[in-house]
C-alpha cells in the first residue's frame, strides 16, 4: 500500500502535485569512484582499481548520467582485469577470506563464503539460481585448476556480473499502484548508500532492509541523516560541487607563460586546494551555505595563496581561514582557480564566464551559433579594454540575441584577468565592471561580481537550478516533465532549511523519485 | 549436480595444469596472419586532427597526376606518390549542435546526431546515431585479430561528443585510450613471457570466470527500458568477444615499442611527445598484426591546445576562429595544421619500416587524416580536407590529386569501405550517400 496522502513529501504546492510520479529510472552503473569504494567495502581491497577505467561519458556536466554511460569493449576488458587482479588479491590467503574456523576450508564453509559474499555484492538476498551458478562454477574449476583457481573464478565472476556492475531495480510489484511501486528495502538501501556515499549499503543499512525497515520516508531520512557524518558523504558532496563548477579542471590549467609568467602548476593545484576547502567550509560548517557559496569575503588557503590575492598574511603556514578584501571578493565566483578556468590562455573571456553562469548556475541551455557565421572573436587591441572588443557582439544583430545573455554578465567579472588576479585597469584604461542580468528573477544592472554574488544568492531561480543540478546527479538523468514536484519540494526544504546544504541532501531521499519507481521504463 | 558449465570443462580434467586438454592447446595458437602461409591482412587507419583547415595553404597546385603539394601538406612530399589528396568534398554533417560537435559526429559516420543531453557548448543533442567507418571495416576484416580495432587519443580529457570519432552503433561511443602506459600495458601485455604453465591456468581461469560471466547475463533481467536494454547487450557483446579472442595470443616477435620516460599526461607542451608515442603503438599493433583497424584522435573538435613548439601561443580553437583578413592568424594556422601533416608523415614512414612480405606493412594500408571541419572561422563543413595514404593492398591508385565540387564525403567513406572488401553500396545516412566517389579506386 502506498502511504500516500501521509508523505512529509508528495510535491510542491498543495493541490498541484496531487499525482505521484517518479519519472524515468534507467539502469544505474557504477562509476569509477563508486566502484573503488565498493570493492574496497566488499574486500578491503585498497589498490582503487578504477582509477586506470575509461573515464565515464559526461551528460549534462556530470560522469554518471545513466544514459551516457555505456560499456565499450575497453571498458569490458578494464574489468575483467580489474575482477582478476582483485580476486587474487583476495584469495591469497582462502582461510582469512572465508573464516571457515576449526573446521578448515571444506565445502560447507565455501557455500556459506559464496553465499555471504555474493549477497553483499549483489546488495540483496541470493536467487537460488544464482547460488547455483557460482557454486557449478566453483566446482568445477577446483576439480580442474585447484582450490585457489576455484575461488578466484567465484569471486571475479561476481566483480563481473551485471548485478554487482549495475544497480538493477525490480520495484517491490506488491505495492503498485497506478504503474508506480515502491522499490524493495534493499533496492532502497542502494540507492541510499550510493547517493549519499558512493559505495555499497553498510551493515546497519543490510540490516534494516532484512527487517523491512526501509519502507516509509522517515526510516529512510533517519537513515540518510545517519549517514552524512559518514566520511564518504564529504566525499560525495565534494564530488558534485567539483562537477557541478567543473573545479577537477582547476589542477591542470596552464596559461600562456608569456601573460602570466607567475601562473605555475603549483598555482593551480592551490587554486583546487583553496576552492575545496572553502566548499568543505561552507558545506558542513555554515548553517546558510547557499547563501555563503556567493558572498563569503573569506576563504581558505595557505600564506602563498593569501599573498596572490593581496589579503593580510595568516600568521602560521598551513591552510586557514582568510579573510579577503570585501570590495573584491565574494564565494566561489570570485575565486581565482574559478575565474581562471572561464578564461583564455592570455586574456580574460566574459563569453566563457557569462555562459558558466547561465549553464552551471541557471540550467539555461544556449542555442548553437548560427551555421556559416564568420564567429570571429574580438582581436587583442594593446589600446582597448576586453570591453571596448567585445562590443561589437551586442551591435551586431546575429550575434546579440544570445550573446546578450551572456557578455553582459561575463563583462561583470572584468575586475579579474585570465589568471583571477585582481586588476583595477586594462592597457592603462580603468575597469569598468557593470553588468547586466537578464531572463532571471533578480534581474537588472549591477557592478561587479561581488554585487552579482549577492544579487545570485538571492535569486529563486538559481536556487532552483542548484536543486536541479543536485538532482541530476543524485538520480543520474536529466530532470523530466514529470519531475517538476520532485523539483519543487526540494527547492522548498532547502528554502525551509535556511540554506543548509546537508539538508538538501537529506531532501533528495523524501522525493518521489527516490522512493518510487515506475513499472514501465521508457 | 547436473550442469552444462561442468560438462564443457570435463575436458579440461587434470588438477595442477598437467594434461592439457585440446582445447587449450588451441587457445595458444599465434594469431593467424602471422604465419608464414596466411594471407596478409589489409589494414585500416583513421587520423583525426580538429578545428579545420586554411584552404588556400591545404590545396595542392597542378593536375591529378602532376601536383606541387601545399604548404600544409608539405611535409608529406617524400610519400607524395603513396598519397591520394581529395579536395572539394563536403563533409556532411548534423546542424542540432555546434559545428564541431556535428562535424566530429559526423566525420567518420557520416550521418547525424541522436537526441541527447549534449548541453556543454550548444544545443541539446546526443551522440552520433551511426556506426564509424572505422567499425564498419572492422566488422569485415577485424575478426581474426587480437583487437577487433584500437582507439588512440592523445590529450583527449573528457567524454563527450567533441571528443569521438569511433562509434560501434548509435548511442554507442568508443573511448580511446590517451595514456600510453595504459595502452602498452592493454595491448602488448600478455606478450611478456612467463612460465607457460602459469599462463595455461590463468587463461584457463580466465575462460571459466567468463563463461560464468557470460551464463549470468542470460538470466539477468531487470525491469528495463528499450535503451538500458541496448546498454547490456552492448556489455555482453564485449564479454562475448573478449571470450572469443582469448584464444589469440602475441606473438613472441612481436617487439613492443619503447616507450621510454612518459611526458605528463596533462601538460599542453607534452602533446607532441604524447603523440608520437601513441603513432609508435598505433603503427606497431598493426604491425604485430594485434588488429587491423586504428585511429588516433587528436585532442578533441574545438581543441585549445597551444602549440607553443611552433611559437604559437593561442589557444588552436581562438586562432581558428579569427577572421580571414587575419594574416598573422592565418599563418599560426598554417603551421599548426603543417604540423599535423608532418604528425600523419611519420605515421606512414613507420609503417612503412615494417618489412612484410615482399614489401612493407604500408602496402597493405590505407590511411584517413580528416578533420571536422572545413574552415574555423565559420564552422563551414564545406571543401573539408582529406588526405589518403595507401593503396589498400593495391585497391587504389595512389599519386593524384583529385579535385570535387561538393560531392558529400559519405561517398569517400563507402569507397573507403569498399575497399576493405566489404559488400555495400551506402555507407552512413542513405540521403547523403550517392555511391562510391567517383573516379577515386
Amino acid at each position: 500500500m502506498l502511504p500516500h496522502a501521509a508523505d512529509p513529501i508528495s510535491g510542491g504546492a498543495p493541490g498541484q502535485c496531487g499525482t505521484r510520479d517518479p519519472g524515468p529510472a534507467p539502469i544505474r552503473r557504477l562509476t569509477r569512484s563508486e566502484y573503488n569504494r565498493t570493492v574496497h567495502d566488499l574486500l578491503g581491497d585498497e589498490t582503487k582499481p578504477a582509477a586506470g577505467f575509461i573515464p565515464e561519458e559526461m551528460s549534462l556536466g556530470f560522469n554518471n548520467n545513466a544514459n551516457a554511460l555505456s560499456v565499450s569493449p575497453i571498458l569490458a576488458e578494464q574489468y575483467v582485469d580489474a575482477a582478476e587482479g582483485l580476486a587474487a588479491r583476495a584469495v591469497r590467503s582462502p582461510e582469512s577470506l572465508m573464516r571457515c574456523g576449526p573446521s578448515g576450508v571444506d565445502d560447507a564453509c565455501v557455500e556459506r563464503f559464496i553465499r555471504d559474499f555474493t549477497r553483499f555484492a549483489f546488495r540483496r538476498p541470493l536467487l537460488d539460481t544464482e547460488l547455483q551458478r557460482y557454486l557449478s562454477a566453483y566446482s568445477a574449476t577446483k576439480a580442474n585448476l585447484g582450490l585457489q583457481s576455484a575461488l578466484e573464478v567465484v569471486v571475479g565472476s561476481v566483480l563481473l556480473s551485471p548485478r554487482f556492475l549495475y544497480r538493477a531495480e525490480h520495484g517491490d510489484p506488491t505495492t503498485e499502484k497506478n504503474g508506480i511501486v515502491r522499490l524493495t528495502s534493499w533496492e532502497t538501501a542502494s540507492r541510499l548508500s550510493y547517493q549519499l556515499w558512493g559505495s555499497m549499503p553498510d551493515r546497519e543499512l543490510f540490516e534494516a532492509a532484512d527487517r523491512n525497515q526501509l519502507s516509509t520516508p522517515a526510516e529512510v531520512e533517519l537513515q540518510a541523516r545517519r549517514m552524512l557524518s559518514g566520511a564518504y558523504a564529504m566525499e560525495v558532496v565534494a564530488d558534485f560541487q567539483s562537477q557541478w563548477l567543473e573545479l577537477d579542471q582547476i589542477e591542470t590549467l596552464e596559461k600562456d607563460p608569456t601573460v602570466y609568467p607567475d601562473f605555475s602548476s603549483r598555482l593551480a593545484r592551490l587554486l583546487a586546494g583553496e576552492s575545496r576547502a572553502f566548499l568543505d567550509h561552507v558545506t558542513w560548517h555554515e548553517p546558510n551555505g547557499f547563501a555563503e557559496l556567493f558572498t563569503a569575503n573569506y576563504s581558505f588557503m595557505p600564506p602563498e595563496l593569501a599573498a596572490f590575492y593581496g589579503a593580510p598574511m595568516p600568521m602560521a603556514g598551513g591552510v586557514q581561514r582568510v579573510d579577503l578584501p570585501a570590495d573584491q571578493r565574494a564565494g566561489i565566483l570570485t575565486q581565482a582557480g574559478l575565474l581562471a578556468l572561464h578564461a583564455h590562455a592570455n586574456q580574460s573571456s566574459p563569453v566563457h564566464r557569462g555562459k558558466f553562469v547561465r549553464q552551471r548556475l541557471l540550467c539555461q541551455t544556449l542555442p548553437p551559433p548560427p551555421a556559416n557565421l564568420v564567429i570571429k572573436a574580438p582581436d587583442l587591441d594593446p589600446k582597448l579594454t576586453t570591453r571596448e572588443r567585445f562590443a561589437q557582439h551586442s551591435v551586431d544583430p546575429t550575434c546579440g540575441g544570445c550573446h546578450q545573455l551572456m557578455d553582459p554578465v561575463g563583462l561583470g567579472f572584468e575586475n579579474y584577468d585570465a589568471a583571477g588576479r585582481w586588476r583595477s585597469r586594462e592597457n592603462d584604461k580603468p575597469i569598468d565592471a557593470s553588468g547586466n542580468l537578464l531572463q532571471i528573477d533578480v534581474a537588472g544592472s549591477f557592478n561587479g561580481a561581488v554585487e552579482l554574488g549577492r544579487k545570485l544568492s538571492e535569486s529563486n531561480d538559481v536556487q532552483a537550478c542548484f536543486c536541479t543540478q543536485w538532482f541530476r546527479y543524485a538520480n543520474g538523468r536529466a530532470e523530466t516533465e514529470a519531475d517538476a514536484c520532485s523539483l519543487a519540494a526540494l527547492q522548498a526544504r532547502l528554502k525551509a532549511a535556511g540554506g543548509n546544504l546537508p539538508e538538501l541532501v537529506v531532501a533528495l531521499t523524501q522525493t518521489d523519485s527516490f522512493l518510487y519507481r515506475r513499472t514501465q521504463q521508457p | 549436480m547436473k550442469n552444462r558449465l561442468i560438462n564443457r570443462r570435463a575436458v579440461l580434467r587434470g588438477a595442477g595444469g598437467v594434461a592439457l586438454a585440446l582445447p587449450l592447446l588451441e587457445m595458444m595458437r599465434p594469431a593467424r596472419a602471422l604465419s608464414a602461409t596466411a594471407p596478409v591482412g589489409k589494414r585500416f587507419i583513421v587520423m583525426y586532427s580538429p578545428n579545420g583547415t586554411i584552404a588556400e595553404n591545404w590545396r595542392p597546385s597542378g593536375t591529378e597526376k602532376n601536383f606541387t603539394l601545399s604548404p600544409i601538406l608539405s611535409p608529406l612530399t617524400e610519400h607524395q606518390a603513396d598519397l591520394t589528396v581529395i579536395q572539394g568534398l563536403n563533409l556532411k554533417a548534423d546542424a542540432k549542435g555546434d559545428g564541431h560537435q556535428d562535424g566530429i559526429a559526423g566525420f567518420l559516420t557520416g550521418d547525424k546526431l541522436n537526441p541527447g543531453e549534449f548541453r556543454g557548448g550548444a544545443g541539446s543533442s546526443g551522440w552520433a546515431r551511426n556506426i564509424s567507418l572505422d567499425q564498419r571495416v572492422a566488422r569485415e576484416i577485424g575478426a581474426d585479430t587480437r583487437f577487433a580495432s584500437l582507439e588512440f587519443g592523445v590529450q583527449v580529457r573528457d567524454a563527450t561528443v567533441w571528443h569521438r570519432i569511433s562509434y560501434l552503433g548509435g548511442d554507442q561511443p568508443l573511448p580511446p585510450e590517451s595514456d600510453p602506459t595504459r595502452a602498452l600495458a592493454r595491448i602488448f601485455g600478455n606478450a611478456v613471457a612467463a612460465d607457460p604453465s602459469i599462463v595455461t591456468r590463468r587463461l584457463a581461469q580466465k575462460k571459466s570466470m567468463l563463461d560464468t560471466v557470460i551464463d549470468d547475463f542470460t538470466d539477468f533481467n531487470p525491469k528495463l527500458g528499450q535503451s538500458d536494454r541496448a546498454k547490456l547487450d552492448a556489455h555482453l557483446t564485449a564479454l562475448r568477444d573478449i571470450e572469443k579472442r582469448l584464444s589469440i595470443v602475441t606473438p613472441a616477435s612481436c617487439q613492443a615499442p619503447n616507450l621510454g620516460a612518459l611526458p605528463n599526461l596533462f601538460l599542453n607542451d607534452s602533446y607532441p611527445a604524447l603523440g608520437r608515442l601513441q603513432l609508435d603503438l598505433l603503427a606497431t599493433s598493426l604491425a604485430c598484426n594485434l588488429t587491423r583497424v586504428a585511429s588516433v584522435l587528436w585532442s578533441r573538435a574545438a581543441s585549445r591546445t597551444r602549440f607553443t613548439w611552433l611559437g604559437i601561443n593561442d589557444e588552436h580553437h581562438s586562432l581558428s576562429h579569427a577572421g580571414d583578413g587575419d594574416t598573422a592568424a592565418r599563418d599560426s594556422l598554417t603551421k599548426i595544421n603543417t604540423w599535423y601533416a608532418g604528425q600523419f608523415a611519420y605515421l606512414i614512414g613507420k609503417l612503412k619500416s615494417f618489412p612484410e612480405g615482399a614489401g612493407t606493412v604500408f602496402d597493405n594500408c590505407v590511411a584517413l587524416w580528416g578533420n571536422e571541419l572545413g574552415k574555423g572561422n565559420n564552422h563551414s563543413h564545406d571543401d573539408a580536407p582529406f588526405v589518403l595514404a595507401g593503396s589498400a593492398g593495391g585497391h587504389f591508385q595512389t599519386g593524384r590529386y583529385l579535385q570535387y565540387h561538393g560531392e558529400p564525403h559519405n561517398n569517400l567513406l563507402l569507397s573507403l569501405l569498399l575497399s576493405m572488401g566489404a559488400q555495400a553500396t551506402s555507407f552512413g545516412n542513405p540521403e547523403w550517400c550517392t555511391g562510391p566517389l567517383v573516379g577515386l579506386a
